[in-house]
């Protein structure tokens, strides 16, 4: 399966008929060739796996150039999606074709390509509008990445809400983009952060969270999966209890959105970021989710053009959400890839993807769970308790950097080591810094071997120094 | 010593190594200054040194030697422009060429690197950008040569260190400003080149760059010598968890002097050792084995090595036939190969003269 290259039809033969169809068809044609052709591999496949011979993570392979290769010298085994995850050559494909046949910029223009760059660009806002069941494109904002739509809401609806002494619950295991803009916006407005700390069970305390939150709390900000534990939190609970005593809820996708069907609507969420990079489109693009009636009272974050209605010498107005937040040109090729990558991750379908991650999941915490001296962070997995797909561990007397450096130098196996972008969480942990191995849909059983079998070896390496 | 040097120096050059991007490299001295603000009667000095060392290092004053690869190392610092123990570690790590013996021979460095004090440990005394953590100290000896400790909680990195810590310690300010990281290339530890943020090998080396020059600086303008001249006296350490306290000795470090000095010492079984092999495989002319170990002794990497009796670092001086028609590259790599077993079992550094009758 490895060695196949996937032959697309050349861009060339296409562009030409493609255009003559119709601007508005275009996106359609390109997809449905591109489509035929993985529909052939995957009906192929599909008759391979109704014999439950191939798994997802084989059958996806082919269409991820860059995990056939080499690295120092052994087969590169990815583990390091949590941090970001590869592309398949649709996406790769998207963006070179919007750059090659109808670059332009988008909502000014009157011209034809300008009017197809635009088109795509908001058809794009519309899929993902579609992939989180939101229920209308103008309730998502693109932004650079998930970092930039938690600082959207901060310095837009914070510093606008916030008043001294209010409070905003946190808990101890967020990233650090869901920290520190919080941190920012509290000392210009005199608001208090509060934290939840874990419970036993190594995942943030729910019970003490809905304690937390009283009257004076105007905003909860939480992660929906987490990076480092693996952990998932009660969203839907604690909206509940947030809006009981008026407070807003802001989620932090990131980890959740790419890996598993995430409904605003299920979820009752006022605010929902994730960022492109991790569910298989470019780096460069994000986006938050605004409920229609919140982001239509907040005021614009960065000022420039594309977010005004009208400008004067002493004073502008500025346009309806969602252009108001979207100052200047935006990342049109990559909002047009993550359009892309949205409809690879629905062709397969997430809740397959999800149901296939919880159990190579499953399988990388059994095997690592049964080396020796190895310490992993988080929930134990259980029938309740569905871990994402990651690992962050650490081997008893050996640094997670010395294991990170000897894996990727001897074995070609790239995890990642340090503190994650969770610094409080680390604190509260006692240790300086962690390893993490991460899987995506792209990741098979082999990879947890491989990974498993250098880890081994590596802990069997510098234990021969004791 | 410097012979010996030379010939090592020419012979590395040779050994194919893959050059890996570290572009700044020329640059490098000159960032290393700017760092403190210095008096206008230290700049010209300090800077002139550097200026002329760039001016070397960017020209090509490679002697012509008549062998295998046209080396692509042409920018790359002189070895000989090294502190000398820092030129042996380099040849040790060259004449170990398996990865995986590279990264032993590293870790085996720093498991033997004196620990820092926990007092030590201060913000001051911390290697920016490093995924670990990494404190390095440097004070003077009595002889105004900057003395170097370090401690990491990572095994690799304080591998790293202690090759540092090794390499620079008991030399003088100017020398180890002159030290570039082109050497890590030579070293052949892929990992420690990458100029990214994370890069705690640069890291240190500018660290113990930056503090050897407040050390001078410092003692230009007057104050105490010794330990007051450390700036990084905060009673806050930052470690996590119990650091074992350790004998502030510094005698030894002292006494870690460069110049090896009259003092002769009689081989001890290594040594004998390695007399017979060498004599019996190379018949040589002359043969001189000199132990040089005690040179090393204040270094923790000697102390209690390997069961040994501290029999560590030698110089050899060797006029055999046996090197007719072979370039110093397989010189060296006959003699290390015929020491195989003393080099696995704790010899750590070997000075090697190796001429034929001819050429002496």
């Amino acid at each position: 399966m490895e060695g196949v290259a996937m032959k697309l039809p050349s861009f060339k033969s296409l562009a030409p008929n493609a255009i003559s169809i119709g601007h508005r068809s275009f996106s359609r044609v390109r997809r449905s060739s591109s489509l035929s052709v993985f529909s052939a591999a995957s009906s192929s496949a599909t008759v391979a796996t109704s014999s439950e011979s191939v798994s997802l993570g084989h059958r996806v392979r082919k269409d991820f150039r860059i995990l056939h290769q080499e690295v120092n010298g052994s087969k590169l085994v990815y583990l390091d999606s949590a941090a970001t995850s590869q592309k398949p050559s649709v996406v790769l494909e998207a963006l070179q074709n919007y750059y090659e046949f109808y670059n332009s910029n988008v909502h000014r223009g009157i011209h034809y390509l300008s009017a197809k760059a635009t088109d795509e660009f908001e058809l794009a806002r519309k899929k993902v509008a579609r992939f989180i069941n939101a229920s209308d494109s103008k309730e998502i904002v693109f932004t650079r990445n998930a970092t930039e739509a938690i600082n959207l809401v901060a310095y837009s609806w914070g510093l606008l809400n916030l008043k001294p002494g209010d409070e905003v619950s946190l808990t101890v295991a967020e990233h650090h983009s869901c920290i520190v803009p919080w941190q920012l916006v509290s000392e210009k407005t005199g608001a208090v952060l509060k934290y939840v700390m874990l419970n036993e069970d190594e995942v943030p305390d729910v019970d003490k969270l809905r304690e937390m939150i009283s009257p004076k709390t105007k905003l909860v900000a939480v992660h929906h999966v987490s990076n480092v534990l693996a952990s998932c939190l009660p969203i839907e609970e604690i909206v509940v209890c947030a809006h009981n005593v008026g407070a807003k809820v802001l989620v932090d996708a990131c980890q959740s959105v790419p890996h598993m069907v995430v409904d605003v609507q299920k979820l009752n969420a006022d605010f929902l970021v994730a960022s492109s990079h991790k569910m298989c489109g470019p780096t460069g693009i994000g986006f938050l989710y605004g409920k229609s009636d919140l982001l239509q009272s907040m005021p614009p974050f960065l000022g420039g053009g594309e977010m005004i209605s009208d400008v004067f010498l002493d004073h502008s107005t500025y346009a309806e959400p969602p252009s108001r937040f979207e100052a200047g040109t935006p990342a049109i090729g990559e909002a047009i890839a993550l359009g892309a990558a949205i409809d690879y991750l629905s062709e397969i379908g997430m809740p397959k993807i999800h149901e296939y991650e919880v159990e190579l999941g499953k399988y990388l915490y059994g095997k690592l769970s049964a080396l020796p001296d190895v310490r992993i962070y988080g929930p134990r997995p259980s029938e309740s308790v569905h871990r994402g797909a990651l690992c962050s561990f650490n081997v008893e007397g050996l640094h997670p950097t010395d294991l990170a450096t000897f894996l990727d130098q001897q074995h070609g196996v790239a995890i990642r080591s340090g503190h994650h972008c969770a610094q409080p969480l680390h604190r509260y942990l006692g240790v300086n810094a962690s390893a993490r191995a991460s899987l995506y849909f792209y990741n098979t059983k082999e990879d947890v071997d491989s990974f498993v079998v250098a880890l081994a070896d590596t802990v069997s390496f510098f234990n021969s120094f004791k | 010593m410097a012979a010996a040097a030379m010939s090592c120096a020419a012979s590395l050059r040779l050994i194919p190594f893959k050059p890996t991007l570290f572009a700044s490299s020329v640059q490098y001295p000159a960032k290393a200054l700017i760092l403190r603000p210095l008096k206008p009667s230290e700049l010209p000095s300090l800077r002139r040194t550097i200026i002329t060392f760039q001016k070397i290092s960017t020209g090509n004053i490679r002697p012509p030697l008549a062998s295998s690869s046209p080396s692509s190392s042409e920018d790359y610092q002189p070895i000989e422009e090294l502190p000398p123990k820092l030129q042996e570690i380099v040849n040790l790590f060259q004449s170990v060429q398996e990865p995986r013996a590279k990264y032993r021979q590293l870790i085996f460095y720093g498991e033997h690197l004196k620990p820092l004090d926990p007092r030590f440990k201060t913000r001051e005394n911390k290697v920016e950008g490093c995924v670990s953590q990494v404190w390095v100290r440097a004070f003077f000896d009595d002889q105004r040569n900057v003395v170097y400790e370090a401690d990491s909680d990572s095994s690799i990195t304080k591998g790293l260190a202690a090759l540092l810590v090794q390499g620079l310690s008991g030399r003088p300010v100017p020398e180890i400003l002159r030290v570039t990281p082109d050497f890590a290339l030579l070293l052949g530890l892929q990992q420690s080149l990458s100029p990214s943020r994370n890069n705690g090998f640069l890291n240190m080396l500018k660290l113990m760059q930056k503090k050897a020059l407040n050390l001078e600086v410092k003692g230009e303008e007057g104050s105490s010598s010794g330990e007051s001249l450390e700036s990084s006296f905060v009673p806050t350490p930052e470690t996590n968890g119990g650091a074992s306290v350790v004998d502030n000795d510094t005698e030894d470090l002292g006494a870690e002097d460069s110049d090896s000095g009259s003092n002769v010492v009689a081989l001890g079984s290594r040594g004998m050792r390695m007399r017979e092999r060498l004599e019996k495989e190379l018949n040589p002319v002359e043969l001189e084995v000199e132990d040089v170990s005690y040179q090393h002794a204040g270094h923790a990497a000697v102390r209690g090595s390997a069961g040994d009796d501290g029999e560590t670092h030698f110089n050899l001086r060797i006029v055999s036939d046996a090197f007719q028609g072979k370039s110093l590259v397989k010189r060296h790599r006959l003699i290390y190969d015929l020491l195989q077993e003393e080099l696995k079992n704790g010899l750590h550094a070997l000075s090697i003269v190796a001429k034929t009758p001819a050429e002496v």
